[in-house]
């Protein structure tokens, strides 16, 4: 007779973890960061954190949902290389009801404005520099409706000044005796014609209570189509969704003939990254018990993904330490190189929805390393990251400029928390900035290329997904033994970049025939 | 002369005796009752313990609720204290006057909580939403010593059957009905997991046929004969039925796939099979004004008997402990095999669904006659377009077709399943509910 526990030790993988490097996260409690994502039934979801800097200093400060209370920007007065320091301050962009926020220099003059989400009206708000803003929804024609806003993405489309914003909606919050089946439409705000601002917003039906959306060019075509991670907990009917968006037409899902196949899961956020190196994306999909990784089955001629979750040991499935065996639930999951070994890890945010006996209640964080393989090899708690809080959104990212990516974590009903990378045993790394003159002027929508050793990495430059939060700014690779590097830039209207010799352990500059030079 | 014929004549009797008895409450009654199953079905769908088996067990307490909580106001009714097994008799109604429709609500809306305490947020918010409604409604206009009175019996019939439920040995289910260490046979031929999820490489609730039964006597009552003997020889049984689902996965047709895809009844998707036939049934209730006594008469036998059926059919699925087709068509026949619906996480023979849907067409042939003819609308809010039937039976062959159209049922635990339900609802019945 097999015992189960033997299967399940023989997943792919758990052999692997001696080889890794573990990178060190040490908490830092008296960051100065005090926000808590509080709320009831209707902050049950959201609670993200926007990364982006706003105060010129080149350190990504901190913007965090606040749900029932106040929305808080922090202003992030880390040293280089030091401790976590971070300052309340009055940006103007502090309202109640946020479920999320995401940064996008809208109005393409440099400065980054501030997409809110809330449960009630969204709110652009225009960035004025030194962490400054004002509402902008009049001045751009932003309509910002009335609804459960829990999603967003942005692209630019082709020929378009402006960008196009989707918002996901949730559920109708008047049917509260009957909420499922009761979702509510997302939006599509395109610019408006002939004039800056927006258009009114088109409704994106069928919609299935979106989570999760995220502007992603699965096929390298060029036009980048719209993945939606929908809440089967309440949609009837539904799916997750990969709409082709094509310029100055209505978007269209893909559907079986496509060879789009259907998945139902309690998809509550999307991350996005190459991790097979054949350069187009993969996507990890969260859920509750079995998250999702999708990679093309057939390559880029057609969506037909198949989950690679299993056989990659990036499932997810149930916590790893604390004792609790119950099924996990996952919010937030971001790709991000951790340790500087060359390869993508995975970051998930994990919390039970609100107090369900069937799923874990000790619900630690996911930090999953990349092998030589390809597979995934859990060291949450090795690392220090096991938080058994209840999370939702993240954001994996450089605070202080050390070159080792740092973790902040969203907490419901409790205050976030923040770490430090800590690691003293790490590969090198780079970080590149992009820019453009006119407009998009963070090139969204555009592909870094670096290549080093034998390895050629590749990241898409998106924004949206994640779990209700979003970073803009430094994109992080990680080299590892390798002291030097050659980085491109697929630019969003497709010109190719040249091939570029980079020094590692530096952050980089790069503008369409211009550097990379130093920040 | 149908179950319901006889009812008609009971109450006409009765009529004529007492004309007060044409309760001008009825209206409100059918609501609550009707409003309840809904969240009820609702329920079933979204929370997470709620595979069939489980739904099954608490559509049936609820179906024995909903009977007893009009019976104990009605002079031609009978209470099923007696005939059910271990269910002693319910608190009685005292001097005073009752309201049902009051009574129902505080019944239903205890008993909800009762049996969907596990339930998510939403679930949780929905429930307190509908308890201020209904219970609103339902007092409305009511004299407050009525409805006080009404209140308190309603919650003490619920806490009742609560104590009931508790001793049938399904009232915890833990790591949602996959046990926790499980040994998977290594003999050919035997269950083996058939997802990548890692909680389902057990299988599910495999101690389920252990449960006390509403009317039948045990599980193992209506036992089966076992399936064909395992072979991988062209020329077994065994083979040619896996054959049969392998053929027929290439030729179905659309109508086929539809039929698949409507009965696939998938728990957290769908209302599950249990629930698709409680909602067959309350449309028909709503269709015909069905009278509040004969509804929740049916609800009663409907519920206990599918609850028996699962008990049944998941005795002898671990007495075979059989193979999926997907796992032995894969291992013998096509590697790259794929069926039409999700293989459930549990073995194959009988088939649940079969079982099940062969005893609601009996409960329901028994209440409403041979050639009832309905349409079932169910599974239409998630884009599947209703389907309409000749009688109940006719629903059930389709029912128990789906499963080898969809690929996850040879033909034996199809037949073989059917006649299970068939015996087990036997017992359902003979219940007697008219004095």
């Amino acid at each position: 007779m097999k015992l189960i526990l033997a299967a399940l030790l023989a997943l792919p993988g758990f052999a692997h973890a001696q080889d890794l490097i573990i990178p060190q996260f040490t908490e830092e409690v008296a960051s100065g960061i005090t926000s808590v994502y509080q709320g009831d039934w209707e902050f049950m979801v959201g609670g993200g954190v926007a990364a982006f800097d706003c105060s010129g200093d080149g350190k990504p400060d901190l913007f965090f949902s606040g749900g029932t209370a106040l929305s808080t920007l922090y202003r992030n007065d880390s040293p280089t290389g030091g401790a976590l320091k971070f300052t309340a301050v009055t940006s103007g962009a502090e309202m109640d009801r946020v479920t999320g926020a995401y940064p996008l220099d809208v109005d393409s003059d440099g400065i980054t404005d501030l997409i809110i989400l809330r449960s009630g009206e969204n709110v652009v708000m225009k960035g004025e520099g030194q962490c400054k803003f004002h509402g902008a929804n009049e001045d751009w024609r932003f309509k910002g409706g009335d609804a459960w806003s829990t999603a967003f993405a942005a692209t630019w489309e082709k020929g378009q000044t402006w960008p196009t914003l989707a918002i996901g909606n949730y559920i109708d919050r008047t049917q509260d005796a009957f909420p499922w089946g009761s979702c509510t439409a997302n939006w599509l705000h395109r610019p408006a014609t002939g004039a800056n601002g927006f258009a009114e917003p088109l409704p994106m039906k069928p919609s299935f209570c979106a989570l999760s959306m995220l502007f992603t060019d699965w096929n390298r075509s060029g036009t980048p189509s719209l993945r939606v991670s929908n809440d089967r907990e309440y949609y009837k009917g539904g799916s997750e969704q990969l709409w082709h968006v094509e310029p100055g037409a209505e978007p269209v899902l893909y559907g079986a003939k496509d060879g789009w196949k259907p998945l139902k899961i309690w998809g509550m956020g999307i991350a996005s990254s190459d991790i097979n190196g054949d350069g187009l994306p993969d996507y990890f999909l969260t859920s509750m018990a079995d998250s999702k990784l999708q990679t093309l089955a057939d390559g880029a001629a057609k969506p037909t993904f198949k989950d690679i979750a299993f056989s990659l040991n990036a499932i997810a499935q149930r916590p790893y330490t604390g004792g609790d065996i119950h099924p996990s639930t996952g919010w937030h999951a971001q790709f991000e190189d951790v340790n500087n070994d060359g390869r993508a890890d995975l970051f998930v945010a994990k919390g039970n929805v609100s107090e369900m006996p069937d799923f874990a209640m000790k619900d630690p964080n996911n930090l999953m390393l990349q092998g030589a393989d390809g597979r995934f090899v859990e060291v949450g708690d090795k690392a220090g990251v096991a938080s058994m809080k209840t999370a939702r959104g993240a954001a994996v990212i450089d605070l202080n400029g050390d070159g080792q990516l740092d973790l902040v974590v969203v907490n419901r009903h409790d205050r976030a928390q923040i770490w430090r990378n800590s690691s003293t045993k790490f590969g090198h790394w780079l970080q590149v900035a992009l820019h453009q003159s006119g407009s998009n002027r963070d090139a969204i929508g555009a592909w870094i290329e670096v290549k080093h050793g034998d390895a050629t990495e590749t990241r898409e430059i998106t924004s949206g997904g994640g779990h209700a939060g979003g970073q803009l700014g430094w994109w992080h690779f990680g080299l590892g033994a390798d002291d030097t590097a050659q980085i491109r830039v697929i630019w969003p209207d497709g010109t190719k970049g040249d091939w570029a010799h980079v020094k590692a352990d530096a952050f980089y500059n790069i503008s369409p025939g211009v550097g990379p030079t130093g920040p | 002369m149908t179950h319901f014929a006889r009812f008609a004549c009971a109450l006409a009797a009765l009529v004529l005796i007492s004309p007060a008895f044409a309760d001008t409450r009825h209206d409100e009654a059918a609501k609550v009752l009707d409003t309840r199953y809904k969240l009820v079905l609702e329920l079933v769908r979204h929370t997470p313990t709620y595979t069939p088996p489980v739904a099954s067990r608490a559509l049936a307490y609820l179906g024995v609720a909903s009977y007893e909580a009009v019976a104990s106001g009605s002079e031609h009714m009978q209470t099923l204290a007696g005939q059910l097994n271990a269910f002693t008799t319910p608190p009685q109604r005292e001097a005073g006057a009752y309201d049902d429709a009051v009574i129902l609500e505080a019944t239903l809306a205890a008993m909800t909580h009762d049996f969907f305490g596990n339930t998510g947020p939403t679930g949780q918010h929905a429930m307190e939403s509908m308890d201020a409604k209904l219970g609103v409604d339902a007092a409305n206009g009511l004299p407050d010593d009525v409805v006080a009175r009404s209140v308190d019996y309603g919650e003490a019939l619920a806490a009742h059957i609560f104590d009931w439920s508790k001793g049938d040995g399904g009232a915890v289910i833990d790591n949602m009905g996959f046990p926790r260490s499980y040994s998977v046979g290594k003999d050919p031929g035997r269950w083996l997991p058939t997802s990548k999820i890692v909680q389902q490489q057990a299988p599910l609730l495999p101690d389920w046929g252990k449960n006390r039964p509403f009317a039948m006597p045990t599980g193992a009552t209506c036992a089966l004969p076992p399936p064909p003997d395992y072979s991988e020889d062209k020329a077994s049984d065994f083979y040619k039925a896996a054959d049969e689902v392998y053929q027929t996965s290439f030729k179905l047709t659309d109508d086929q796939k539809s039929v698949a895809r409507f009965w696939s009844d998938d728990a957290m998707l769908t209302f599950t099979p249990p629930g698709h036939w409680i909602s067959i049934l309350n449309e028909i209730a709503n269709v015909k004004a069905m009278p509040l006594d004969q509804h929740v008469d049916a609800l009663a036998r409907l519920g206990t008997a599918m609850a028996d059926a699962f008990i049944g059919c998941w005795r002898d699925k671990y007495e075979f402990d059989v193979i999926r087709p997907i796992s032995y068509i894969k291992k013998v026949i096509d590697p790259k095999w794929e069926p039409l619906l999700n293989t459930p996480p549990f073995p194959e023979y009988p088939s649940g669904h079969s079982d099940q849907s062969a005893a609601a067409a009996t409960v329901l042939t028994q209440l409403f006659g041979d050639d009832f003819a309905f349409d079932d609308q169910t599974p239409t809010p998630d884009g599947t377009p209703q389907r309409s039937f000749k009688s109940f039976w006719a629903a059930a062959d389709e029912a128990a077709m789906s499963r080898l159209y969809g690929g996850i049922h040879f033909r034996p635990a199809i037949e073989n399943g059917q006649a299970q339900g068939r015996c087990i609802a036997a017992f359902t019945t003979a219940l007697i509910t008219l004095k």
